[in-house]
């Protein structure tokens, strides 16, 4: 069953002259869209903070030779009201991650969906539910 | 089962959202839920003036963590769906549509503003809070909470887990406060609107993200007013270096949280991480 929670329409509330700050930084100034990449490793901290919550990852390669990832997503204001809590993202747990690098080529990636070992998926992501293809 | 859940917007990025879930909007169903709320009776201390005390933010409903095993989405609303390749370029066109929009903006001086378009067009650079800092009086805008007792307002804020104590005893500003964020304030009752007087405040923050930055002359009024379950907050802040005239900030109304057992949570700490990363000037 799918179940859509309508919690927005806040926007306009606070576009207000000075309201708190809208946002923090441009995704676009930071990340690629057009460079998506999946990244399987285990996820060695969690940083439950502002203004982004950050998941690094220890990703091996073939040879045995890891490499560290900082995955950043929403801040935790947000992951809070969709339910999550730092123990559901995966700390110490063999995870895939699919997410957008960083414009400046380090190791540092914008998540879109965690999919754990067992096969359930965190998505935490941008856009209007009922445009998913426009 | 997977949920489908739309995150509160406006919260996106932001380093701690006081009052967000309650706060009512410009219009539509936000001006009747305000409406209803301000219809019921106002409470009032023994001192007969009305008691604020409540806390003015969160949800009604307590939020329910995920099961472990459990999928979820969670999505930021964004005016285009979540396969668009123009996603970022959306959420920065969609708030710079809304900043264009917007018509109270602080009243600079004709020489200055060219120093406020520079610190905006530089903001992820510039901006204070950004970078973790206060937002300060008045960007922090209304409390999250209040606990009002005799001779004492104390304000609470989500954002950053912030508290301001406010005197009510009839005390002049303390002539020997240093500079801060949120400075020095007295409250006084003008009728039924407690109104806060704040000065000494650091030329360090700013008024707004649009690179609206103050001078340490500012002087900041703030009047909140309740009504039934709402709590208006007002502002008037004036700064004759670097404005023409006092600026009227835009009244903002939350209502009560209808949940008396709710509790203010705290904010995650602050450490900004991205700045080092960004390579254009893109903004919001």
């Amino acid at each position: 069953m799918k179940q859509i929670l309508w919690t927005a329409g806040l926007i306009v509330a606070l576009s207000g002259a000075a309201a708190p700050a809208l946002a923090h930084h441009s995704l676009q100034s930071e990340y690629d869209i057009n460079q998506s990449i999946t990244l399987k490793g285990t996820v060695t901290k969690v940083d439950w903070v502002n203004p982004h919550v950050y998941v690094y990852l220890d990703v091996k390669d073939d040879k045995g030779v890891v490499t560290k990832w900082a995955v950043t997503t929403l801040p935790p204001g947000n992951l809070r009201r969709g339910g999550l809590t730092r123990d559901l993202l995966g700390y110490g747990e063999t995870v895939s991650i699919l997410a957008f690098r960083a414009r400046d080529g380090a190791n540092l990636a914008f998540l879109r969906t965690i999919t754990f070992a067992d096969g359930h998926k965190l998505e935490i992501w941008l856009g209007d539910a009922t445009k998913e293809n426009p | 089962m997977t949920k489908h859940l739309v995150v509160a917007g406006a919260a996106l990025l932001l380093a701690g959202s006081p009052a967000l879930a309650q706060r009512g909007r410009a219009g539509g169903a936000g001006a009747e839920a305000n409406a209803a709320a301000a219809a019921k009776p106002t409470p009032r201390a023994a001192d007969g003036h009305p008691d604020l005390t409540g806390l003015w933010a969160g949800g009604a409903e307590p939020v329910k963590a995920l099961a472990p095993g459990e999928s979820t989405r969670i999505l930021f609303p964004v005016r285009t769906g979540p396969d668009d390749k123009r996603i970022f370029d959306e959420m920065d066109r969609a708030a710079k549509e809304r900043q264009a929009a917007e018509p109270n903006k602080p009243p600079y001086k004709p020489e200055l503003m060219e120093k406020v378009q520079l610190l905006s067009d530089k903001r992820q650079f510039n901006d204070p809070s950004f970078y973790c800092k206060p937002l300060g009086v008045p960007r922090m805008g209304p409390p999250s909470q209040v606990v009002q007792s005799p001779g004492l307002v104390v304000l609470l804020y989500q954002g950053r887990n912030t508290f301001r104590t406010i005197p009510t005893d009839g005390r002049a500003h303390n002539a020997d406060a240093d500079w801060t964020w949120n400075g020095d304030s007295v409250g006084r009752w003008d009728g039924d609107t407690f109104v806060i007087d704040t000065t000494k405040l650091v030329e360090d923050s700013w008024l707004g993200a649009d690179g609206w930055f103050h001078s340490n002359k500012m002087h900041v009024v703030e009047r909140l007013t309740r009504k039934g379950d709402t709590l208006t907050w007002s502002a008037t802040v004036d700064d004759p270096v670097v404005f023409t005239k006092p600026w009227e900030m835009t009244p903002r109304t939350l209502r009560l949280n209808p949940n008396a057992k709710a509790l203010l949570e705290e904010d995650p700490p602050c450490l900004e991480q991205d700045g080092p990363h960004i390579v254009t000037d893109d903004h919001h």
